[in-house]
C-alpha cells in the first residue's frame, strides 16, 4: 500500500525513533539524489557511494530535524555536506572524463537526429565546464524543481541573490556552449579541407 | 518598466514562475526593446535545450539491498546500545582520538611501534638479555617486518568488507603490495570475485589474484568463477587470467562456455580464442 504521509511527517517519525520509515523515504528520494551526484560528479559509483553516505548520514542526524524543517531542503543541506567531504577525500581524482560524453558508435541516423544529439554532448560538456557552485546551482533549479526560496534557504543567502546568480550561471552557460559549438564547427571545417586535400 | 529591472525579473522569466501584472508589464518591455528581446530569447532558449540532458537512472534494486543492509546494521546498533557509564565515557573520549580510516590507523599504529622499539633501545631493562646486539637486532627487524605485513593483511581485510565499492577496490589494490598473503587474503580476494556486486571490485580482484596463480586455492577459486555466469567483461578478464597462466584445468569451462548459446556471444568467441591459445 502506498504511504500518504507527507516527508516531514515521515521524517518525524525517523527522528522519534522509528526508522523503518527512512524507508519510504529512500523508495522517494534516491532516485533523485543520484541524479544530482551523477550531474555534479559524473561518476556513477561515486554517486551510488554519496547516496548512501546520506541516508546514513540522514540516520546519524536524526535528532537535528527540527520540527518547521523542509524535507528536501534539509537533505539537500546533508547531500552538499556529503559531496564536500567526498571531494575533500578523492581531491586527486578526476571524475569527469577530459574528452566524455561523446556518443557510442551505432548505425547509420538521420543527419538532424545525428545533430541534436552532438548538441547534447556539447551542451554536457558546456555543464561540466561551469564552476561547481554554477553547475550545482542550475542543477538544483532547473532539474530537481526546488523553489527559489528553498535553494534560497540552502545557501543560506536571499531568495534575490538566488535568482541573479542562476541568471549569471545560464549566461555563462551559453557562452561556453557557443565557444564549444564555435570550436566543434571549426574543427569540422578544418577536417573537411584536410580531405579536400587528400582527394 | 526599465530595462535593469526587467533584466532583474529573467530568472522568473525563465521558470515561467511571473505572476501577473508583472508578466504583462515584461512581455510589453520586450515587445519595445530588442536588446532585452534577444537576451531573453537566448536565455529562453539554453534553459530549453537543459531538458535534452536525459537523467541517469540508479541500479535501485542494488541500492535498495545496501540501504536495508545499513538500516538493519541501524537498528541493530540501537537495540544493543550500551547504558552510559564512566568506563564508556573514557572509551569514547579515546576514541575521539583515534583516527576513523583505516590507512591513518595503520600509520598511527605503525609510529607507535617504531617509537616503542627506539624507546626500548634507549632505555635498557635493568637485566639486559645476554644475546648478542646484532643478532638481536636482526631478531627484531624480522619482527617488525611481520608485523608490518601482518597490519597491512589487516587494512586490506578491513576495506574489503566496506559498504562502499570504492573502499573495497582500494582494499583490493591493497593487496597487490602483500609480498606473501597468507590464506585469509587470498579467501577475500576469491569472495569479491565471487560474490561482489559491483563489477570493478571483481575485476580488479582477477588482477589482484594474477599474482598468485600458482597457489592451488586460487587456481580452484578462478575456475569456480569462470564456470559462474557472471558480467561479460568480467568473464572476458578471467579467460585471458586463464590463457595468460596456461591453466590447462580450463579446457572443459572453457569449451562449455564457447557452446553455450545463454552465454554472451563476445564472450563465446573469446573462449573460443582462448581454446584454441591453450592447446
Amino acid at each position: 500500500m502506498r504511504n500518504t504521509l507527507t516527508d516531514e511527517a515521515l521524517m518525524l517519525s525517523v527522528r522519534d525513533g522509528d526508522v523503518g520509515q527512512l524507508g519510504v523515504l529512500f523508495e522517494r528520494y534516491h532516485g533523485m539524489l543520484f541524479d544530482f551526484f551523477c550531474r555534479m560528479l559524473g561518476n556513477r559509483t561515486a554517486a551510488d557511494d554519496l547516496v548512501q553516505d546520506v541516508f546514513f548520514r540522514i540516520l546519524k542526524y536524526r535528532k537535528t530535524y527540527r520540527d518547521d524543517s523542509h524535507f528536501t531542503t534539509w537533505m539537500f543541506h546533508i547531500a552538499r555536506n556529503a559531496r564536500f567531504d567526498h571531494f575533500k577525500k578523492h581531491r586527486a581524482e578526476v571524475l569527469f572524463p577530459e574528452e566524455g560524453f561523446d556518443l557510442p558508435g551505432r548505425g547509420p541516423f538521420p543527419s538532424q537526429q545525428f545533430e541534436k544529439e552532438q548538441e547534447t554532448v556539447m551542451l554536457q560538456r558546456a555543464m561540466q565546464k561551469l564552476p561547481d557552485e554554477k553547475r550545482e546551482l542550475l542543477i538544483l533549479a532547473r532539474y530537481k524543481e526546488l523553489k527559489y526560496e528553498q535553494i534560497a534557504d540552502l545557501l543560506g543567502v536571499d531568495v534575490g541573490t538566488v535568482k541573479v546568480r542562476v541568471h549569471r550561471a545560464v549566461k555563462e552557460l551559453r557562452e561556453i556552449f557557443l565557444k564549444l559549438s564555435g570550436e566543434k564547427a571549426s574543427c569540422n571545417v578544418k577536417k573537411s579541407e584536410t580531405s579536400l586535400r587528400i582527394i | 518598466m526599465q530595462c535593469e529591472e526587467v533584466r532583474n525579473q529573467f530568472t522568473d522569466y525563465l521558470s515561467e514562475s511571473l505572476a501577473e501584472p508583472v508578466r504583462s508589464e515584461i512581455q510589453q518591455h520586450l515587445i519595445a526593446c530588442e536588446s532585452c528581446r534577444n537576451e531573453a530569447q537566448d536565455l529562453k532558449d539554453i534553459w530549453a535545450r537543459l531538458d535534452s540532458i536525459p537523467a541517469e537512472t540508479p541500479d535501485t534494486a542494488g541500492m535498495r539491498a545496501r540501504f536495508n543492509v545499513m538500516l538493519d546494521a541501524y537498528r541493530q546498533g540501537m537495540d544493543h546500545a550500551p547504558v552510559s557509564t564512566w568506563w564508556g565515557s573514557v572509551n569514547s573520549w579515546i576514541a575521539g582520538f583515534w583516527p576513523k580510516q583505516p590507512a591513518l590507523q595503520f600509520a598511527l599504529t605503525a609510529t607507535l611501534v617504531l617509537i616503542a622499539v627506539v624507546a626500548g633501545r634507549h632505555y635498557p631493562t635493568v637485566v639486559p638479555p645476554p644475546a648478542p646486539v646484532t643478532q638481536g637486532a636482526g631478531i627484531e627487524v624480522t619482527q617488525l617486518r611481520q608485523e608490518v605485513r601482518d597490519m597491512s593483511q589487516m587494512v586490506a581485510l578491513a576495506l574489503m568488507q566496506q559498504q562502499s565499492a570504492s573502499e573495497r577496490l582500494k582494499g583490493v589494490s591493497w593487496s597487490n603490495q602483500i609480498e606473501q598473503p597468507d590464506t585469509e587474503i587470498l579467501n577475500a580476494l576469491l569472495d569479491a570475485l565471487m560474490h561482489d556486486d559491483n563489477t570493478n571490485v571483481r575485476l580488479a580482484a582477477v588482477d589482484a589474484l594474477k599474482k598468485f596463480g600458482e597457489r592451488q586455492i586460487v587456481r580452484k577459486g578462478v575456475l569456480q568463477a569462470l564456470q559462474k555466469k557472471d558480467a561479460p567483461l568480467v568473464q572476458v578478464a578471467l579467460i585471458d587470467y586463464v590463457v595468460e597462466r596456461q591453466d590447462k584445468e580450463s579446457v572443459d569451462t572453457l569449451r562449455q562456455i564457447s557452446q553455450d548459446a545463454d552465454v554472451n556471444e563476445n564472450v563465446r568467441k573469446h573462449a573460443e580464442w582462448g581454446l584454441e591459445n591453450l592447446r
